[in-house]
Order: C-alpha cells, then structure tokens, then sequence
C-alpha cells in the first residue's frame, strides 16, 4: 500500500510540474490568460461606459420616472409567471440585438437590466452584452426580480 | 470485498473505466485551453478565490486534465494520473455544492464557457460522483493489461510492488 501512495504521489507530481510548465508556457508564448497583453489606451477609440450596478431605490427612482427601460434576461417562462410592471425579455440565452426587441432602441437610452437577483448572472451578462453592442447607458439591477418583489413594487 | 476487488482488477472494467475517464477530462479541457481568461471568468463566478488566483487556476488547470485525461487514455502514469483526476473531482464536486448550498445560478465552467448552459446543481454533483467512482477503479485496479505501464515504469507491476510491500 505504501509503494502504492508513494507511486501515485511521485507520478501525479511530474504531471502536476507539466501541467505548470505547459500552462505557463502556453500562456506565454500565445499570449493568453496571465500574459494578455493589456493595450495601450491612448490608441483604442473611447469605448462606451461600463454597466454599474444600482440598488433598488435608484431603479424604482428609474422605474417612477419612466425614464429607464427594464429588461428582463431571464428566462422566457420565468418573465412569464411575473416580471417588473413595462420590462420587456430579452433572455441571455437567444441574446442576438438583430431579432431582439431592443433593436430599434436609441443606443443613448437607459437600460436597466435584471435576473432573479443577487445570485444570478443574467442581468451582468446581457449588460455587458448590450454595453459590447453599443449601448452606453445600462445599468444592472442588482436585487432584480426577488428584491422587486419583496418591496411589493409594481408587476405584471 | 473479495467480489469488489475481482470487478476492479477485471482488465476490460479498468480498460472501461480508463478510457471513459480519459475521454471527459481530455473534452473537457480542450475549450478552456483555447480561452483562460473566460475560463477565469467562469471560476471567479463560484466567489471562492480571488481574481489573480482565478486566472494562475484557469492558466494551469486545463493542461493537467488534459495531461491526466491523455496519459489515462493511453495507460501511462495511470496512478498519478488517476489520484490527481480524483483530487480535481472532490475539488470541483465541493465547488458546486457551495454554489448549491449558496444558491448560485451559474454554470460550471466544465465543459463550455457558455453561461446559460450546464448550469450547477444535484445532476452535476452526481455525475461527479459517477466520475470519482471510475477514479476510484482507475486508481485501485491492479491489471496493468492494455497499458503501457511496463514500458515506462517496471517497478509499477503488481507482482514488483506485492514484492515490495512484503519487503
């Protein structure tokens, strides 16, 4: 049983040196993960501004000013057992601008994206999706649906 | 336990078990050596370790499941290989059950970089479990037959290491 451990224990350790060798090497040589090269900003065109998060309060501010539109990027059967009264689902998942509802949006109107809520990633994938696409001003809430909910604010 | 050791020492069940396990980790790090920093992403969505360990993770990870999934596949270094597949299975196994226990909708990382798919949950953590089962067998079995242990090692035969053990 020994030798055994000992065996295991000496192979898995050149494997392991390998495998570091090899990532490591790879990374460098294809510049990737680790060694990507970070460009120079000074040469890239202005890219759009990032999503941000925004708590509640500021999407109901958006919601009762009727200034944000709410998209859902959830599921098309999770939208349709409930969803924040006017959003419109743009699930993550077909995401494609071309068919999507929001391609006749003007690229400058405020977008505010939402999931389930604090533990999905729905909303901060489509966000940025939407940011990639040229939108330039989403925002990702972050509570979404649930914490909507919990506070008994408007849905259909 | 006399008919669980006659299984694992069956040639063909470890043949089995070898390939099937070699195959997986071999697919499923062909995707994530393309792209580390997405691969990074997608480990970073568990919220377990920080962002420059996620990437030194994403950047060393896929060539060990590839390596262990290849040296599987072909018989050689098939403990080693085998031990490490069973300490990546408990790792990952572990993952996902925080994320479960968290309540986290992501998906796994294992085999595409797709978000929305292959999403963590009870059906991953049990095909993990069918995987550590394989290992197991993998790492326990005592034929040697349809490998190419002897060629590279000829200490690693059953009757060389029973000699040593009694020494």
């Amino acid at each position: 049983m020994r030798s055994l451990f000992v065996m295991i224990v000496r192979e898995a350790a050149l494997i392991a040196f390998a495998a570091v060798l090899l990532g490591f090497g790879y990374g460098f040589v294809m510049k990737k993960g680790l060694f990507a090269p970070t460009q120079p900003t000074s040469n890239l065109p202005v890219a759009p501004p990032a999503p941000t998060f925004i708590d509640y309060e500021e999407a109901l501010r958006c919601f009762r000013e009727g200034s944000a539109l709410f998209v859902d990027a959830r599921h098309e059967y999770d939208y349709k057992l409930g969803h924040i009264r006017g959003a419109i689902n743009v699930p993550l998942k077909d995401f494609d601008l071309a068919t999507s509802p929001l391609a006749p949006t003007p690229k400058n109107q405020l977008i505010v994206t939402y999931c389930d809520g604090a533990e999905c990633n729905s909303s901060i994938e489509l966000a940025q999706k939407l940011a990639a696409a040229g939108f330039t001003n989403v925002k990702m809430f972050f509570g979404g649906w649930n914490e909507w909910q919990q506070h008994h604010l408007p849905t259909e | 336990m006399k008919a669980l050791r006659k299984v694992i020492d069956n040639a063909f069940v470890a043949l089995s078990a070898r390939m099937l396990l070699g195959f997986i980790f071999v697919v499923a790090s062909t995707d994530t050596i393309a792209d580390p920093t997405a691969f990074a992403t997608s480990i970073s969505y568990y919220k377990i370790v920080g962002a420059p360990l996620t990437l030194i993770i994403a950047t060393v990870l896929p060539w060990l499941e590839l390596l262990c999934g290849l040296f599987l596949l072909f018989g050689m270094l098939t403990k080693g290989s085998s031990g490490l597949i069973l300490l990546m299975l408990v790792v990952f196994t572990g993952g996902v059950l925080s994320g479960i226990a968290r309540g986290l909708d992501i998906s796994c990382g294992c085999f595409t970089r797709d978000p929305t798919v292959d999403k963590i949950g009870w059906l991953k953590v049990s095909e993990n479990l069918l995987l550590i089962v394989l290992g197991f067998v993998c790492l326990f079995t005592n034929s040697t037959r349809f490998t190419l242990v002897h060629g590279v090692d000829p200490d690693s035969s059953p009757a060389r290491r029973s000699a040593s053990d009694a020494s």
